[in-house]
């Protein structure tokens, strides 16, 4: 929700219309959660349909796999490389990431571990905006960010732009 | 000055720049946001109300004091306040009452599907229903004005789709808050039936001219031989679904779906397709007027959930004979399985499941459950209802007396017990019904996001006290003590004695968060592989959802979900369960209790 809303702020400064769609209640209850974003000169329904989203952002590998019903022709796939378990349904995150690259528009991100050398997973959800930002070509000012969050923001937006070299496996388009 | 609110946000404003001076309501998704909105004014009055129908009778007595008054619920909420709308509109008002409701279909966050426009027609009051968060304002705004114009209680209906999308608003600054001064008038006031029966035709007078306003809020855009009648977030998925299908039309929108203008007699000569969100309300007017109508009646558009821009681009397609059908949406190369929600790890509601899990072990037990965040005990198969607020001890009450053979454990939230189950203590006393009535008091109302609950100013052991039921307190992350006492409760319980267990510790989430403030670090807890010998009761019967079970059968704490709450380490036969740092655990259980 903290990614769209900052989504949400970027392109209303640059002069597009925005609709953010959110269900609250129980991501903290470990529940599955979708947010859509949607911009334009003029947005009208709130909800992105099936098979119509630009861009998916997994924050997580197997809420990847249950958003493929927005992917279309060009949609770009952005997923943090990190699995949460299912209790009582353990997958191995090897044969999920091995699923998600059948997938060509897949670019498979390191958030999880940069967040966990930069000191907490929190930070991962800044790594992700970061490669997000610069995928979409938002030249946003993130000086409301913290010094760490602002760390894991650059590292996102260097990894986009192939300072950094991902995993090869997540190269694969 | 354009914001990117919340639709909800977006009401408290529009509320607050036509000069609220009251407004109460009570939690419940998606309608918390309006009135943790208006908290922050300090100039009006503004509470959480125990019950929605409090809050209704704060905000409408307010009005009859000429205040200008909102109360703010979710669907289902409403029915807790029927008995005084429809009392309020009989009188009407002299100050502006505006009610909110935020209904939610598809159910992402209740118990069921209601369309609160109903309420609407059956105590004849007015309803306005925004599409998005601009138009939330607007109609917050005029429908308060309108309100007091018309001396007449109006309702704004929204939707999770206009509540809890976020988008561009302008807003206009707050006004002075409009308080008042109460003028008697029995008449009026005091529904005794010879007046109630004049007001009745006071109220279908009105009703009558209601109909007539009505088209203030209607307009029409574009033209073509097909008509469109929209109302709400339909009209956004009509436009879209129009557009995508390249069909032209006059797409009329309607902003008051109750009552209809009359207007709209003749909108078309032919068949009209209607395009609404919830229950064909609309609809069903047209056709009383006498307007040949293409929607949910005949099944056009599906009459479960919400609408997508699938169904309405499906439905005006069928309802046009154009033939068109979307693609199927592409499946995954790997079905992830489902992930239900689950109670938070270090919840203090697995601690008190748990305790009576052990302690009823053997027993035929009825989990008479309720609505809040421990209906998710469904996971480790300790609810067995949960309909309604108040269902455990209501429903638990009329099980017990039905089947005799059963113990009953009712299990009910703080918040939930001082909503809406009072009465019934009340009842389970005079009664003397045996049932064991556990209150899950973590001090908030968790499930909506943490607001305050009655609990600390009015503990619930004290109603025992002073209703005469026999009570217990216990501490549920003192596993050990927890299972001994539940154990005399049902012990108490199997010898007729009705008993009320309040299981007090504070929501983890809110500990967690007072900790991050006061810069403590929680000590996490870790399994020792070579004692762990994969029994389970960590994963299977605590049912911790930081503990995963390994392939081998051992378990394994996620550091980054564990909240240091100790109960795994109390529950493990093995003692293979650690605190990293064990001199933290007792003065984190203890700063947990203060949260």
């Amino acid at each position: 929700m903290t990614l769209a809303r900052w989504l949400g702020r970027a392109a209303m400064a640059a002069g597009y219309d925005v609709k953010i769609a959110e269900v609250h209640g129980l991501s903290q209850r470990g529940g599955s959660v979708e947010v859509h974003v949607r911009l334009g000169d003029r947005v009208y329904g709130p909800v992105v349909s099936e098979g119509d989203a630009d861009y998916v952002v997994a924050m997580e590998a197997l809420e990847a796999l249950r958003a493929f019903r927005y992917i279309g022709g060009n949609t770009v796939l952005v997923v943090n490389k990190r699995v949460i378990q299912i209790p009582g349904r353990y997958l191995d995150p090897e044969q999920v990431y091995k699923a998600l690259q059948t997938y060509k528009n897949l670019r498979l991100v390191p958030a999880f571990d940069i967040a966990m050398k930069i000191g907490d997973p929190i930070y991962e959800n800044s790594v992700l905006l970061g490669y997000l930002a610069k995928l979409l070509g938002v030249d946003e000012r993130v000086d409301w960010l913290d010094e760490r969050n602002r760390r894991a923001f650059d590292e996102g937006r260097r990894l986009a732009s192939g300072d950094l070299q991902p995993s090869a496996s997540s190269m694969a388009s | 000055m354009r914001h990117l609110l919340l639709g909800n946000e977006a009401i408290a404003y529009g509320a607050l720049s036509a000069g609220v001076a009251v407004a109460a309501g009570y939690p419940g998704t998606p309608s918390s946001e309006i009135i943790e909105t208006l908290l922050e004014y300090r100039d009006r009055f503004v509470q959480w109300a125990s019950n929605e129908k409090t809050a209704v009778e704060i905000a409408y007595g307010a009005a009859l004091a000429g205040a200008r008054a909102l109360a703010a619920m979710k669907h289902v909420g409403l029915n807790v306040a029927a008995d005084p709308l429809h009392s309020a509109a009989y009188t009407g008002v002299v100050g502006g009452f505006l009610i909110v409701t935020a209904d939610d279909p598809n159910m992402w966050s209740s118990q069921n599907e209601q369309d609160t426009r109903w309420y609407g027609l059956q105590s004849y009051i007015p309803v306005l229903e925004p599409s998005d968060p601009q138009e939330a304002f607007k109609m917050a705004k005029e429908g308060l004005m309108l309100s007091e114009a018309l001396e007449h209680p109006v309702i704004l209906r929204s939707v999770t789709r206009v509540s809890h999308v976020r988008a561009p608003v302008v807003v206009e600054p707050p006004a002075p808050p409009k308080f008042g001064k109460f003028a008697r008038n029995v008449e009026r006031y005091v529904l005794v039936p010879q007046n109630a029966r004049r007001r009745k035709a006071e109220v279908l007078r009105r009703w009558d001219s209601f109909a007539d306003l009505s088209s203030r809020f209607l307009s029409i855009e574009g033209d073509g031989e097909v008509v469109v009648v929209a109302s709400g977030v339909g009209y956004l998925y009509a436009v879209e679904a129009l557009e995508r299908l390249r069909v032209k039309a006059a797409v009329v929108k309607v902003g008051m779906p109750v009552p209809l203008p009359k207007k709209l007699a003749d909108v078309g000569a032919g068949e009209v397709v209607v395009v609404e969100e919830g229950d064909p309300v609309v609809e069903m007017q047209l056709r009383a007027m006498g307007v040949k109508t293409r929607g949910k009646i005949d099944g056009f558009f599906p009459k479960i959930g919400e609408l997508t821009l699938r169904s309405v681009v499906e439905g005006i397609s069928k309802a046009l004979g154009l033939g068109v059908r979307l693609p199927d949406p592409p499946t995954p190369p790997l079905q992830p399985p489902p992930r239900p929600p689950y109670l938070c790890p270090g919840c203090p509601h697995m601690g008190t499941f748990y305790a009576f899990k052990i302690a009823s072990a053997g027993q035929k037990v009825i989990w008479s459950g309720d609505i809040g965040c421990y209906t998710l005990g469904i996971n480790t198969g300790q609810q067995d209802l949960a309909t309604h607020m108040g269902s455990s001890l209501g429903l638990g009450m009329g099980i017990a007396v039905a089947d005799r053979e059963k113990l009953v454990v009712a299990t009910v939230g703080d918040s939930t017990f001082y909503h809406a189950a009072l009465p019934q203590l009340i009842d389970l006393k005079t009664k003397k019904v045996p049932l064991v009535l556990v209150v899950m008091d973590n001090e908030y109302t968790a499930m909506t996001g943490g607001q305050p609950s009655p609990s600390r100013s009015v503990p619930a052991e004290r109603l025992a006290e002073a209703v005469g039921v026999k009570h217990y307190v216990i501490d549920p992350a003192d596993l050990k003590r927890s299972v001994e006492i539940a154990k005399a409760a049902v012990a108490d319980a199997k010898s007729g004695e009705p008993v009320v267990v309040v299981s007090r510790r504070p929501c983890t989430l809110e500990a967690l968060r007072h900790a991050r403030r006061s810069g403590f670090k929680p000590p996490k807890f870790y399994v020792v592989a070579d004692k762990c010998r994969s029994c389970g009761i960590c994963y299977n019967v605590l049912k911790c959802y930081a503990i995963a079970k390994l392939p081998d059968g051992k378990a394994w704490i996620d550091p980054s979900l564990c909240s240091g709450c100790s109960m795994c380490a109390q529950v493990c036969p093995y003692d293979a369960i650690k605190p990293t740092e064990p001199e933290k655990v007792g003065k984190w259980l203890e700063l947990w209790s203060q949260a």
